[in-house]
């Protein structure tokens, strides 16, 4: 399945292995049938908040949460 | 007689409420202050049952975190033991290669987002320190990228200008994979390193927790020693698959080498906040049990001094009133 391209066509498009294996990890959840369809994605939520340091102080920091706050 | 008993007993009671501000034992609205013949103030036994009272509340509060952290901890530990699994085949692939020297290594501390969990925050912390002595010198340089409220406290005192990133919030949802990867991805976006050194707690059982650090290593290096050789340079003897290079292969695997051990790392740390506070509020409980035995005996010493003077009171009248006639 892996592509005989010199870069793998994802790579090129700038993602990380992880992102790859993300994306694809999403596509198999929603292939699931109705009940455990939304188990897992009810599993899988993401939420941190983020913030760079720069001289050492904070900046803003950067909410990454598939339910954003309102 | 009495009054010297009387004397020595209100001196006993005086240190045992030391901690109690002067005031409230001052104050005339507490109606059962009693002064004796001789000057010595009592502790009035109002006082002495508010403090029980709250005492009593404070131990009942610790007993049901403890049981909080005792169900939480079970829930995790299971997926914590199930997630060693991850990591291991990378181990057996690549070897784990702490004492490595590079230029550039990046220190991830794992640590709580909330307290009262006990001294495992402040231990990653010192060995966080630890690790950036050992890796500074000429031409190497360390930063921080801190997970967790609790270690951002601490290391903004003295090493805030080495911090790269911090993160909080991570505990809000139950922990997944999902989550992590997405934080892996963003460190290894905004980060450059050589190494990359993750702190945390290994969870070995419910009382012992280890700070333990882990290096994941980044692709340039990885073709650098396997050029060297040892165990890295056995690498060579793989057959790949497919149209990619071994570089490919190696950049792939050293971003997924770094999620999953950040994924066990997170889940080992979690279980270890929970054992830590299990124990922190057990020996709270305790703690707080001992103290309730140590305010009831004083305040039934100090109930046995008021009524031993009243009694006192009423017989010496009767005994003057006698006199008299």
């Amino acid at each position: 399945m892996a592509s005989n391209a010199a870069v793998p066509f994802w790579r090129a498009a700038g993602m990380t292995y992880i992102t790859y294996s993300n994306i694809c990890a999403n596509l198999v959840r929603n292939c699931l049938k109705e009940p455990f369809k939304a188990e897992s994605i009810n599993r899988e939520k993401v939420h941190f908040s983020l913030s760079k340091w720069s001289d050492g102080k904070p900046q803003k920091p950067v909410l990454r949460s598939d339910t954003p706050q309102v | 007689m009495a009054m010297a008993v009387f004397r020595r007993e209100g001196r006993r009671l005086l240190p045992s409420i030391a901690a109690r501000p002067i005031a409230a034992i001052r104050s005339p609205l507490s109606s059962d202050q009693e002064e004796g013949l001789l000057g010595v103030r009592s502790i009035s036994t109002q006082v002495v049952r508010n403090r029980m009272k709250s005492v009593k509340n404070i131990q009942k509060i610790t007993k049901a975190m403890k049981m909080v952290a005792a169900s939480k901890l079970r829930a995790v530990q299971g997926r914590a033991e199930n997630s060693r699994g991850l990591w291991q085949p990378f181990t057996a692939l690549l070897g784990d290669n702490p004492s490595i020297d590079v230029k550039k290594s990046v220190v991830v501390t794992l640590s709580s987002d909330k307290g009262l969990c006990g001294g495992i925050n402040s231990t990653v912390v010192k060995v966080s320190r630890a690790l950036y002595k050992l890796n500074s010198g000429p031409e190497k340089e360390v930063q921080f990228v801190i997970v967790g409220e609790k270690a951002k406290a601490i290391m903004f005192r003295d090493s805030k200008n080495d911090i790269v990133l911090s993160v909080t919030e991570l505990n809000k949802n139950p922990l997944n994979y999902a989550q992590v990867s997405v934080l892996a991805d963003d460190i290894l976006k905004n980060v450059e390193f050589d190494a990359l050194r993750i702190v945390y707690n290994k969870f070995h059982s419910v009382v012992a927790f280890l700070p333990t650090v882990s290096t994941v290593l980044s692709p340039e290096i990885i073709e650098k020693e396997s050029e060297i050789g040892g165990k890295l340079g056995e690498l060579d003897s793989y057959e790949i698959e497919g149209g990619e290079t071994k570089g490919e292969i190696l950049q792939n695997l050293a971003e997924f080498q770094f999620s999953c051990v950040m994924f066990n790392a997170v889940l080992e740390n979690a279980c270890s906040e929970m054992g830590a506070r299990m124990s922190a509020m057990d020996s709270s409980s305790r703690n707080a049990g001992e103290m309730l035995d140590r305010l009831t005996l004083t305040y039934n010493r100090t109930r046995q001094a008021s009524i031993t003077t009243e009694l006192i009171e009423i017989i010496s009248g009767a005994s003057a009133l006698e006199a008299a006639k």
